[in-house]
């Protein structure tokens, strides 16, 4: 019976190993999460551009309708003899500017849809935030047009900042703020409780001042997520007093941000 | 402020701010991954296997035919130990998801409160039917008493399908939580009822409903095969070759009503939101389609093998043999046409020399028209291959047989007409007209498998037998089959799991709270592909420990001389107790 048992097992194991090698020889598509962006203040035309690329390509999932062209227009290709979406936005709507009739589209689809396609264009709104929908707008009318976007217009349709810091409370009562601001989150995330910032803050643990001088962005990275791992110079009876609950008190986003944010303070 | 001080003030700052927990090695996810997922596993199984345990019985009470009791029997003795397996695993998923994703257990606790309190009651009452319903088999076996123990198996079955729509409900509302509720909204104010009969709960119970049966089968099947394998006697193989085909049976029948019940809950993933359904069709997981198509492959091919096989101890099977090397064919040309990719990943020479990422040739191919036809001709060839198994040890006596198999034979081709024709027109209209063509083409596939089957039913009336089936003439490597159908019907259920969940990407609750922690982003099909194999592995090890378990038990009983506790007791020589001919007659 042991050999009927092991047949059994070199089959199963067998089956097992051919579905798992079919999966990892096609090509390994991930879902990213949307980048939050920090285009609101002096955000030049090509930072947008570029920010909108990458949303427009990947997270903002636009190319599974508008990189085929048959559930809706195609964006980066002639479309009907009126050339690609910057040339062709201004006259889509009367009296409707390009950059008014891509925001409008990417926030109220159903407002306009092109004739011979269907009104399946979501309220992105739900997905992306204002900065990446600005952003993506500035990408599109780069495509044959000219960027229009500024940094004021992020900050004219931003939703206001909710009371007590500009942060929504989700359910369970956990405080998840929407800022993207490094300064901010250095104060209101607590680190100012120990690391020092231009002069101000504890000294529990090292300064942030010049800290991109010291240290490469993956350390500094790994040293808000798993604070124990290493300890600074200097500071080894302060060893294990960092909470090791940042990765959860940051949104992903947040977290690269403040790491950039330091990385680049040299 | 003291250094200590704030130091203690940060740290309980940041625990009680902790929307994520940590799991050392395999991270949150995995964890959560793995419970659900083998929990799931053997939920389908405690759940599909009463289904026809009880509609085994009945044809057992009706038909007066003791071996089909036993059978049913056999197939609930499995239950026992699967559900305590069943418990400890939700009990584990259940700790993981309070302790690793507290933020998200509020939210859902704080809508379905009622509803989970109501399950786990459900549980119990549902467990203690069960106990019932085994312990009380041969106490409640002759007159009235067997119909109130029949009754248990219904009831069984009730408790069971309910708590899975209640869980059902929790789950749907992640992936399509009702119109209205947004990241503002209070949790208490979505309404139990409104959150639970959401867009997608109703096609996800009708499908897990179908696909438990399916699973359940399978089960059985490779259950039945390993005791085949093990057999030491003429009687115990002749059981288990018939148990063996009754669970096949059971898996491919209700696997083939299967994919009407996907496209109910595909198209209503698409109406609840096109993106969501862009996502899962034709965004970062249009190629889990493929996957999907090389794993469905194999269970046509392995099913058919199975039948192909199964005619040689049937008298009478050998006039058909002829037509097997054409429908393999068949099979396989529809196979490769259903796993050709749409798009190509090429290097810059190759896409220049393609003109594009699509092929010129395979690119023709691998559109849905063409997918679309291919699987709805395995599914009739299939189907014919069942046919002939069914038709080839008697021989009609009825006047009208030879025009009833005419007509039957017109069914097959129209069907197939309907589906080719539909196919190639798919090529020359719009997308939007493209999409309907399918309901032609599905319609007109049930539509042949149907009457063809109400017409075998009375073609069959008396007629007469070339010979009995030879239970337990089967080669060995028939019943590897069942193995290779039960360990990739278990692989399938994961990865549509990964499908169903993989489209909700970066959302806990879809559009209402985000997936903030390390593993918000949607892992890639190679990644979901180690996940499932892991799961599948320790599913199947747990399957093998239980199936031991249960021969440990089995022996023990034999060493007594209770010898009426055995599952088989078919009388000796070519076994006149089982039927004569397939399930079904």
């Amino acid at each position: 019976m042991w050999r009927t048992n092991l047949k059994i097992l070199a089959l199963t194991l067998g089956v097992l190993a051919f579905y798992t090698m079919i999966a990892n020889v096609i090509p390994q598509l991930q879902s990213e999460v949307p980048a939050a962006l920090d285009l609101t203040s002096n955000a030049s035309p090509e930072a947008l551009v570029a920010a909108g690329e990458k949303i427009y390509n990947g997270a903002g999932g636009c190319t599974a309708c508008h990189g085929l062209g048959t559930r809706a227009p195609n964006m980066l290709t002639d479309y009907a003899g009126q050339g690609p979406i910057g040339a062709r936005c201004g006259t889509r709507e009367k009296g409707v500017d390009c950059k008014a009739y891509l925001y409008e589209s990417m926030t109220q689809p159903t407002k306009f849809v092109v004739s011979g396609f269907e009104p399946i264009m979501p309220d992105m709104r739900r997905q992306l935030s204002e900065d990446q929908i600005w952003a993506t707008v500035a990408y599109l009318e780069s495509q044959g047009g000219e960027v229009t976007v500024t940094a004021d217009d992020i900050k004219k349709t931003a939703p206001a900042p909710a009371a007590g810091g500009g942060g929504s409370v989700p359910p369970g009562g956990v405080a998840v703020t929407s800022t993207m601001d490094p300064v901010a989150l250095y104060n209101e995330k607590g680190c100012v409780g120990c690391h020092q910032l231009d002069g101000k803050g504890g000294q529990v643990g090292p300064s942030f001042d010049h800290m991109g001088a010291r240290l490469k962005a993956d350390y500094i990275r790994r040293g808000i997520l798993t604070p124990n791992a290493d300890t600074a110079k200097g500071f080894e009876k302060f060893a294990g007093t960092m909470p090791q609950t940042f990765g959860q008190m940051l949104s992903a986003a947040q977290l690269e941000a403040l790491v950039q944010f330091l990385a680049n303070r040299k | 402020m003291t250094e200590p001080s704030l130091v203690a003030l940060l740290q309980a700052a940041a625990d009680t701010a902790g929307a994520y927990g940590r799991f050392p090695g395999i991270g949150a996810r995995g964890a959560v991954w793995i419970a659900a997922e083998v929990h799931l596993m053997f939920a389908a199984f405690v759940l599909g296997v009463p289904m026809f345990a009880v509609v085994t019985e009945l044809i057992g009470i009706v038909g007066k035919d003791a071996r089909y009791d036993k059978l049913s029997k056999e197939f609930t003795r499995l239950l026992v130990f699967a559900y305590s397996a069943t418990a400890l695993w939700g009990g584990l998923l259940l700790f993981l998801v309070t302790t690793l994703y507290p933020r998200f257990w509020t939210h859902m606790a704080r809508v379905f409160s009622l509803s989970m309190w109501i399950y786990a009651g459900l549980f119990f009452i549902e467990s203690f039917t069960l106990y019932l319903y085994y312990y009380g088999w041969d106490r409640w076996k002759v007159g009235r008493a067997k119909w109130g123990h029949f009754g248990l198996g219904i009831l069984l079955n009730i408790w069971g399908t309910t708590v899975m729509f209640i869980a059902n409900g929790w789950l749907t509302y992640m992936m399509s939580p009702p119109t209205g509720v947004t990241a503002e909204t209070l949790p208490e104010k979505v309404g139990l009822w409104n959150a639970i009969a959401n867009a997608t709960w109703m096609p996800i119970n009708i499908h897990r409903l179908i696909a438990n049966a399916v699973f359940g089968g399978a089960i059985v099947a490779a259950y039945a095969a390993y005791r085949f394998l093990a057999a030491t006697t003429d009687e115990e193989r002749a059981h288990y070759d018939w148990m063996g085909y009754v669970g096949n049976f059971i898996a491919i029948s209700t696997f083939i009503v299967l994919p009407f019940a996907g496209y109910w809950l595909g198209r209503e993933i698409y109406q609840y939101n096109q993106q969501m359904g862009i996502t899962m069709m034709g965004g970062f997981m249009s190629w889990l389609w493929i996957v999907q198509a090389v794993l469905i492959g194999v269970l046509f091919l392995a099913a058919n093998y199975y039948l192909w096989t199964g005619m040689g101890r049937i008298p009478g099977a050998e006039r058909f043999t002829k037509y097997t090397k054409w429908m393999l064919t068949l099979l396989v040309v529809c196979w490769i046409v259903w796993a050709t990719p749409h798009t190509m990943i090429a290097s810059r020479e190759e896409l220049a020399a393609m003109g594009g990422a699509h092929h010129p040739f395979l690119n023709v191919l691998g559109v849905m028209s063409a997918k679309n036809t291919a699987v709805n001709l395995m599914i009739l060839t299939t189907f014919l291959s069942f046919l002939l198994y069914r038709r080839a040890n008697t021989r009609p006596t009825v006047a009208w047989a030879k025009t009833g198999t005419l007509v039957q034979g017109a069914m097959f081709v129209l069907a197939a007409g309907v589906v080719l024709f539909y196919g190639i027109y798919g090529y020359f209209v719009e997308a939007i007209v493209r999409i309907g063509f399918s309901v032609y083409q599905v319609a007109a596939v049930l539509l042949c498998i149907i009457s063809v089957t109400v017409i075998d039913v009375f073609i069959g009336r008396g007629a007469e037998s070339r010979g009995e089936i030879q239970w337990g003439k089967m080669p060995d490597r028939s019943q590897y089959a069942l193995f290779v159908l039960a360990v990739t019907f278990t692989w399938l259920m994961g990865l549509m799991g990964f499908a169903r969940s993989g489209i909700r990407q970066h959302w806990h609750i879809w559009e209402v709270m985000r997936d903030t922690s390390v593993d918000a982003a949607t892992p890639a099909l190679g990644f979901a592909a180690r996940m499932i194999s892991t799961c599948v592995l320790i599913f199947l090890s747990l399957v093998a420990f239980i199936f031991w378990l249960g021969t440990l038990a089995e022996h023990a009983v034999a060493k007594r001389g209770a010898t009426h506790e055995l599952p088989a007791g078919v009388p000796a020589g070519v076994p006149p107790g089982l039927p004569a001919s397939a399930p079904g007659d």
